[in-house]
């Protein structure tokens, strides 16, 4: 491995490969990211980006007739593991690196039963910890004041940009270390996508974010660094 | 030449629509107005107090009351026996079963929701000659058998509607809980199964249906006209389907004829409940589903 690489590195993949029915989408990748970063991935619809995301938590092994090869580590609670090693647990990666969608996904459950949902799937019991824990997620996505009289609330009948908060606060409320966002603000309007942008830059001190977009004046806002993706291979980076 | 071709599937749809209503209705109001003159607690019951038959502390001889338990047991019991394994099945299919196996396990599914009642009822007759001549001469026709039979009849409905209903899922919703670490054990129990209940109700409604109606199976494997309300699993029962088919082919006077006509507009009735119960059990599950803690 190339050891000048600097001790800051979240995500390093290595010879990455991804086809989908026997197409190419991803060939030959090799990109790291550093620790408390916001990476842009942009490119044209079909380049790859969206499924890159997936291979770093590996959702697409949920997809049928989807096939990779390739390495990916991240370090994870100070360890650098190998994601695709047998001997580590999917549910565990996932717990660690969030996934937010391009279309909000809520559950269809009460506001407060979506965040709770994560915690709830890994083991959690403690009622008063797991209200706790919403309840400063939620403050986190700036979510809180809008919701916190309407817990019980189907979460469906929110509005588009607070869904896509809620599922931003479903992402972070088991502490990832690491957030994967598709293109977020796709379906919101300019004042909720505001919202959510802020939020990005605040999430950065504790977290590493890589986040698919389209615009480029908001990758001008809210990037450090921007990752440029055509025909399933990085151009420029 | 496209216009017309247009307004004319539009036109066709709203008549096939519009016969189909009528006919329902059709058929509804005939029984109403053929079987209301019936339909008395008389027709039920008989002379006997409707108390003292419900607490099984007189027999009814001459009402329909062993005939409506008897459906209703029967209905309980095959589906109770086809519910954990339909739903079951029909999971696996959708959610496990590989390419092969699933295409497989359709052909047979479909082979079976193809084969006739009458021969259903057929290998449940043999069924229980065989362990009759081989177990236990104590072994009948009886309830148990008329349920296993009915059982393997509706399993087809239950198994296709619940696959389907679970594979009708969009991509989003599946990858939603698994991305936010859910296993997949988890994700089929808090976010699929409870997103599918409309779609398994419809083929537990379906089996509900059938049972209450069927008669070529249970004609083979159990019922008889008079047996009163069974003690057991194992005891031959009364069953209204029978009840209507016998009269209709056997009656002796008007009033008969006019007790059978009472007895289809009470399996109606019963269908009726059956499939409001179901709806009721659906609603406090999604209830559940939405609200628990």
């Amino acid at each position: 491995m190339n050891t000048t690489l600097p001790d800051n590195t979240k995500i390093r993949v290595a010879d990455l490969n991804f086809f989908y029915r026997e197409r190419r989408i991803l060939q030959d990748l090799t990109v790291h990211f550093a620790e408390h970063s916001i990476t842009a991935l942009i490119g044209p619809s079909g380049a790859g980006k969206s499924t890159f995301l997936i291979t770093l938590n590996r959702l697409w092994e949920n997809l049928p007739e989807a096939r990779m090869s390739g390495k990916v580590e991240i370090t994870l609670g100070g360890l650098r593991r190998d994601i695709y090693q047998e001997a580590f647990p999917v549910t565990e990666l996932r717990r660690r690196v969030g996934m937010v969608f391009q279309t909000p996904n809520p559950l269809p459950m009460s506001i407060y039963k979506n965040v709770a949902f994560p915690l709830k799937m890994a083991g959690g019991t403690d009622q008063k910890e797991m209200r706790r824990k919403v309840e400063q997620t939620l403050k986190m996505a700036y979510l809180w004041e809008e919701v916190k009289d309407r817990m019980n609330d189907d979460a469906r009948k929110l509005s588009g940009g607070q869904q896509q908060r809620l599922c931003i606060a479903r992402a972070l409320v088991l502490e990832p270390e690491v957030l994967l966002m598709d293109e977020p603000t796709s379906s919101l309007d300019s004042t909720a996508t505001e919202v959510i942008e802020g939020l990005l830059l605040e999430l950065r001190k504790h977290l590493t974010i890589l986040v698919v977009s389209h615009y480029l004046d908001q990758v001008k806002r809210v990037a450090d660094r921007v990752v440029s993706f055509e025909e399933g291979a990085i151009v420029s980076s | 030449m496209k216009q017309a071709g247009e307004r004319l599937t539009i036109w066709y749809s709203w008549t096939c629509g519009l016969i189909l209503t009528a006919a329902v209705f059709s058929i509804l109001v005939y029984l109403l107005f053929k079987g209301a003159g019936a339909f008395h607690p008389k027709l039920i019951f008989g002379d006997v107090s409707p108390l003292k038959a419900v607490l099984l502390q007189q027999r009814v001889f001459d009402g329909l009351f062993p005939a409506v338990v008897g459906t209703l047991m029967l209905v309980s019991l095959s589906v109770s026996i086809a519910l954990p394994i339909g739903f079951a099945t029909g999971i696996y299919l959708a959610e496990y079963a590989d390419f092969r196996i699933k295409n497989a396990f359709n052909l047979i599914f479909d082979i079976l929701a193809g084969i006739p009642s009458i021969v259903v009822g057929l290998f449940g007759f043999a069924l229980a000659v065989f362990l009759h001549k081989h177990y236990s001469s104590s072994i009948q026709p009886c309830l148990l058998i008329s349920g296993l039979a009915l059982a393997f009849l509706v399993l087809p409905y239950i198994i296709r509607t619940t696959q389907i209903a679970l594979e009708s899922l969009s991509p989003e919703i599946r990858l939603t809980a698994l991305a936010l670490g859910a296993t997949k054990l988890q994700n089929l129990v808090y976010v699929l199964l409870p997103q599918s209940l409309t779609g398994m109700i419809s083929g537990v409604i379906l089996a509900i249906g059938r049972c209450a109606e069927d008669t070529a199976v249970i004609m083979l494997t159990g019922v008889v006209v008079a047996a009163g309300v069974p003690k057991s699993v194992f005891a031959p029962y009364e069953a209204l389907p029978f009840y209507i088919y016998y009269i209709s082919s056997q009656y002796t006077t008007p009033e008969e004829l006019m007790n059978g006509y009472g007895a289809a507009l009470l399996l109606l009735l019963l269908c009726l409940f059956l499939f409001a119960l179901a709806f009721v059990i659906k609603k406090r599950l999604s209830y559940l589903a939405f609200y628990r803690p």
